[in-house]
């Protein structure tokens, strides 16, 4: 119950604010026309060329999901900070795992749901303008997995991390330029998905999950080990 | 206030330390259901930092505090829900109106009723400004919204840091008039200030800190122990040898300022009749007899500065 305050609250706030929400919209939107022109600059291509293209456009799709997050995480630890709201919030039977995971949360839904959003656009926009639609194998099971099962763990992923840094800085600015690097892990796959190009295979997003899996819960553990109410009343001033 | 009401605060030897520098130490105290007890000290004196430790948000190096029945650092948990907290610096979310702001902090100490908000609204005299955001509210109505936000789950004790610091004098009367209603109920208030005439008009008791505690009492206790009881006897002939005419083993001391004797008895009522007739005898021409008062300001710096404790 009170997880669920505490998320329509922040999104209540959030939406509010001009430069979060461009911040939010503007990547899926850029990447996805992005995604869009690569397909529509190869519709005149044969088959593997448009395939080859595909594949690289679906890429942008593992981007957005840990570049979404960071701006929100960031925000909603460091505007608590700005607004000196904290020390109410950290005051109200809140616990700390609670306050952790309703941010985390804040963060990762409009990431997936923008994401999901945007490739779903991508996917209507590629079968109107590709002669003959989708080229055929493209939206294999793994790649299906990777934007719709992988993408919530990676966007958990971005927003841990930025959540964590947030929350142990004690300079907001130093706290959105470190927040970036939250994205860094988070390209590995899509460097290895790049060099492999078509061969996504279920095996790699299996074990691609299964290591974020890991890495979420242990950061899950360490954050809300860090992000103790007495830590955070004496670092943040 | 209730002379046997049960204390909903008491700390027993309550110690914090950041790092090896002490902030608070050895703190021993307690406040009554329906007692307001002011904390004065000077800045760093370790004021914030026991709210805190209070409120359950930040651990006691030593010693222990039971707040509303529950241990602060056994079940710290079970102490917020009991407590509301006027923090230094009172944040809001800005761009959020105030109504908002009070039910989102409502729901989170799990407040049920659909009215309270409103009526909290209306008891800090915000109820025609709750739909604007606090970002257009003056800091006076945003300290009124800090005490609705406090009070918003009716508990039994409230942590007041500072309520008034940097509000206008039509502002801060405002609010000490509220402080005032709110302790009539059965709540253990503990008000931090550095506004000494406010301390002395709403406080049933002050406690003096300056990392230790150093003095605590009511502030007319604190003036007699301190300065004891004087008499101002105001004449119209005042002659030197007076003072040391008086001859009475009750008196402690006199001295002449001008044409104002000043006499330090241990009880006007009953000696100063006595004093007056003597006076009268030594062929003293009266003008007015009165007590001289002291200000809690005089007692305060007193402490703080002259380093007794009383």
């Amino acid at each position: 119950m009170r997880l669920k305050v505490l998320v329509l609250k922040e999104w209540a706030e959030l939406f509010r604010i001009k430069m979060v929400l461009f911040g939010c919209t503007f990547m899926p939107l850029f990447m996805g026309g992005f995604a869009g022109y690569m397909v529509w600059q190869g519709r005149g291509l044969p088959p593997e060329g448009q395939a080859a293209l595909f594949n690289a456009a679906l890429l942008y799709f593992l981007i957005l999901p840990v570049m979404i997050p960071v701006t929100l995480a960031v925000y909603s630890v460091v505007g608590e900070k700005e607004q000196g709201t904290l020390e109410p919030l950290l005051a109200t039977p809140l616990s700390d795992l609670e306050l952790f995971l309703g941010k985390s949360i804040v963060a990762v839904v409009p990431a997936v749901l923008l994401t999901w959003g945007v490739f779903g656009l991508f996917l209507i926009f590629a079968s109107q303008v590709i002669p003959g639609g989708v080229p055929e194998g493209v939206l294999s099971l793994p790649w299906l997995l990777s934007i719709f099962a992988l993408s919530p763990l990676m966007a958990l992923f971005a927003a841990l991390v930025a959540m964590i840094i947030s929350s142990r800085s004690t300079d907001s600015r130093a706290a959105y330029q470190f927040a970036g690097l939250a994205v860094v892990p988070s390209l590995v796959p899509l460097i290895v998905y790049s060099a492999r190009l078509t061969a996504v295979d279920l095996k790699f997003v299996g074990i691609e999950g299964g290591i974020l899996l890991v890495l979420n819960a242990v950061l899950l553990f360490l954050g809300v080990k860090i992000f103790q109410r007495e830590e955070i009343l004496i670092r943040w001033k | 206030m209730g002379g046997g009401a049960s204390p909903l605060i008491c700390t027993e030897g309550l110690t914090r330390y950041f790092g090896t520098r002490p902030a608070v130490v050895e703190l021993t105290m307690e406040v009554r259901a329906g007692e307001v007890l002011g904390l004065l000290g000077p800045n760093g004196a370790g004021k914030t930092t026991t709210v805190r430790m209070l409120a359950g948000l930040l651990a006691p190096s030593a010693g222990e505090a039971v707040v509303a029945g529950h241990s602060v650092t056994k079940e710290p948990s079970k102490v917020r829900p009991n407590v509301g907290v006027v923090p230094e610096n009172p944040g809001f979310y800005k761009r959020l109106t105030a109504r908002q702001n009070l039910r989102f902090f409502a729901e989170l100490y799990g407040v049920r009723d659909p009215h309270r908000i409103a009526e909290t609204l209306a008891l800090v005299g915000l109820a025609p400004r709750a739909d604007e955001p606090v970002a257009t509210l003056s800091k006076g109505l945003r300290q009124r919204l800090a005490l609705a936000r406090a009070l918003i789950h009716d508990p039994p004790v409230l942590l007041l840091d500072e309520p008034t610091s940097g509000l206008d004098p039509e502002a801060a009367k405002e609010v000490r008039e509220l402080l005032a209603e709110l302790s009539l109920a059965h709540r253990a208030i503990l008000l931090c200030t550095h506004n000494l005439s406010e301390a002395e008009r709403l406080c049933h008791r002050i406690a003096v800190l300056k990392t230790k505690l150093i003095a605590l009492g009511s502030p007319s206790e604190l003036k007699e122990r301190l300065f004891g009881r004087r008499v101002v006897v105001t004449l119209a002939n005042p002659r030197p040898e007076l003072p040391s005419a008086l001859g009475f083993p009750f008196v402690r001391g006199a001295s002449l300022d001008g044409n104002k004797l000043f006499v330090a008895v241990e009880e006007p009522e009953r000696h100063n009749p006595l004093l007056v007739r003597r006076l009268v005898e030594l062929g003293a021409e009266i003008l007015y007899v009165t007590e001289e008062e002291r200000t809690l300001e005089e007692v305060y710096l007193e402490l703080v500065e002259g380093g007794n404790a009383a």
